[in-house]
């Protein structure tokens, strides 16, 4: 719990601006990926099942809404939260902003995590576009993580 | 605040924005790459096929019992051989298996099996009206599934279990989806209205009025 505090606590330092930028690109990435979906999600037209797809299944089934939202359009403004706030840090150089923007990625792993089981076990069809997103949130976790853990050993060595 | 400051977010904001627009322009053109598609061969004796062998208009689908799309055409082309004497039809099977579509051969076998007792379109139709009951089932349910509809439609259970798992059930599939690898396809369905492939039209009236003009 005390590293969790002094987590939230601490302002986050050592922070390394090409990991900011890979970040940005990756949530950019993000963002066309959700809007894709958006997109074919409100085209409202049956797309033909194909190949690589598996959307078809996915993104007409119970769980592409959330109480009547498509979970692709909550998407679009994660992706886009992440990609304005990594920018306006980019621009401003204020911590602060970096700090609260990538806490949004933990949120965002978990809803992945919770949306691949769904694909693999209840509706039981992989939309790739799906599995990209995931893929994509998992990296920004990622580099959430790095930037959190070098601001924890800076802070720790100091 | 410095003009440099604020290009840098013109260009940023126009980056989204752009990549926005684009994504909506290229999605709601028609996918015209399925009218490069090869020429399906003719209408053999093992297809099935249904409607007159003179009929004017021939619809050869490419098709996967489990793809909804495929249902929802199923209820499309039933309206147009309803509408019109002039339609002949041929299904052949494009499963799309293992993945997006696991038991899309399993329905291909239990159609084809329904084939060799000339009930092809009677297991066809049902696996399409059914489709939402057996689609997310694992193989095992779904195979007792395709049994209980053998039976309704009046198939030799025995003759049918035996043709299921037989390499002559098998190798028609293989035949049909490797047709239409080499033809390019790689979605379903696909149509081809006379030999030729056409775009998915959107809809019963726009379908009917492809098939207008091929009759004329």
């Amino acid at each position: 719990m005390t590293h969790l505090k002094k987590l939230l606590t601490r302002p986050l330092v050592n922070i390394s601006i090409g990991l900011a930028v890979v970040a940005l690109i990756v949530a950019v990435l993000g963002f066309a990926d959700a809007t894709y979906l958006t997109i074919e999600h409100y085209r409202g037209i049956v797309p033909p099942c194909s190949i690589t797809g598996g959307c078809e299944e996915v993104l007409t089934s119970e769980f592409s809404t959330i109480v009547g939202i498509p979970t692709s359009l909550l998407g679009i403004i994660y992706y886009l939260l992440i990609c304005v706030g990594v920018f306006l840090y980019l621009d401003t150089k204020k911590a602060v902003i970096l700090k609260i923007t990538l806490m949004l990625p933990w949120f965002g792993l978990g809803f992945s995590l919770w949306f691949t089981y769904l694909q693999i076990f209840v509706i039981r069809s992989y939309c790739a576009y799906c599995l990209v997103s995931a893929v994509i949130t998992a990296t920004l976790f990622f580099i959430s993580f790095i930037m959190f853990k070098r601001s924890h050993s800076f802070h720790e060595n100091i | 605040m410095n003009i440099k400051r604020i290009i840098f977010w013109i260009v940023f904001l126009a980056v989204l924005g752009l990549i926005a627009w684009g994504l909506i322009v290229a999605l709601n053109k028609p996918l015209h790459n399925q009218l490069r598609l090869g020429t399906p061969s003719e209408v053999k004796t093992i297809d099935n096929a249904r409607g007159p062998i003179t009929a004017p208009v021939t619809i050869i689908e490419y098709s996967d019992f489990q793809c909804p799309a495929c249902a929802m055409y199923y209820t499309l082309v039933e309206q147009l051989i309803a509408s019109s004497p002039n339609i002949r039809v041929v299904y052949r099977n494009f499963p799309l298996y293992p993945l997006p579509h696991p038991n899309s051969m399993i329905a291909a076998q239990a159609a084809e099996s329904a084939a060799k007792q000339g009930k092809f379109w009677e297991m066809h139709d049902m696996l399409f009206s059914k489709q939402s009951a057996w689609s997310d089932l694992p193989k095992e349910k779904a195979l007792d599934m395709f049994k209980s509809y053998a039976t309704t439609i009046g198939l030799n259970i025995v003759q049918y279990s035996a043709d299921f798992d037989s390499p002559t059930v098998k190798a028609k599939i293989d035949a049909d989806r490797t047709e239409g690898e080499t033809l390019g396809i790689n979605s379903t369905p696909t149509f081809f209205i006379n030999g030729k492939a056409i775009v998915n039209p959107q809809g019963y009236d726009a379908f009917k009025k492809i098939i207008d003009e091929a009759t004329r």
